[in-house]
């Protein structure tokens, strides 16, 4: 498996929206869409958990390519609060409840277009980081932070 | 600068990291991509083409009991 390239978000992007999933970039995928320098593996979604939106899903994930069986594509209809595919051009992480935000609709209204990809605001990324309690979030979250001073700052006061 | 000081600027942001964000807000989208995006294999994780948790707790459950501390997935 090569590492996902900005090709494949494109397809996300594209795909998703002609399905109308609601979904938005959120992890450290979401922080490099926003302009965090760091690396990652794969990216990772935070989708609306409703039966119509995992309809949306399945039928987006099947036209990017992934594999899925009937079995799965009912548990992602049905909204589990995690999962993680590798059986498709790239991997990805689909995030039903991620640790640290409530609602998606709260993190919809707060989210960041960067060039037609819709990203959860960096308030949420590190809100998710610091609630997961994980070794490696806790490693990253003072650049984190630190980035968020600056992206703040480079932003209108109108959009923070 | 004395040995072990670190270098601040821009209020609490260290100078480095400062350097890193605005050299990165130079570069276009595309380019930040094709650098952040790296493929190593892990290790358990990456050995199965499907996994789903009903909620965010088994998979935290799952990941402390299944992978190798030294991937950051387990608890602190």
């Amino acid at each position: 498996m090569a590492a996902f390239e900005y090709r494949q978000a494109e397809e996300i992007r594209d795909v998703f929206a002609r399905h109308g999933v609601r979904y938005l970039f959120i992890g450290k995928s979401a922080a490099i869409l926003l302009g965090f320098p760091d690396t990652t593996q794969d990216a990772d979604l935070f989708v609306l958990k409703s039966p119509e939106n995992g309809r949306s899903i399945v039928a987006g994930l099947r036209e990017l390519g992934f594999d899925l069986n009937a079995c799965q594509a009912a548990e992602i209809e049905r909204g589990k609060d995690f999962v993680q595919l590798k059986n498709g051009p790239f991997d990805l992480d689909l995030v039903f409840a991620p640790d640290g935000i409530e609602r998606f609709e709260d993190a919809w209204k707060r989210h960041v277009n960067v060039e037609g990809f819709p990203v959860c605001h960096l308030d949420d990324i590190i809100a998710s980081k610091e609630a997961s309690g994980r070794q490696k979030d806790r490693e990253s979250l003072p650049r984190l932070r630190s980035f968020r001073e600056y992206w703040l700052r480079q932003r209108p006061s109108g959009h923070r | 600068m004395k040995p072990g000081e670190t270098k601040v600027a821009c209020g609490a942001i260290p100078a480095e990291w400062l350097a890193e964000f605005e050299a990165a807000e130079r570069r276009p989208l595309k380019t930040r991509f094709r650098y952040a995006f790296i493929r190593t294999h892990k290790p358990v994780l990456d050995d199965a083409s499907y996994r789903s948790f009903d909620t965010m707790e088994d998979y935290r459950r799952w990941c402390a009991k299944n992978l190798p501390d030294w991937l950051g997935y387990g608890r602190v």
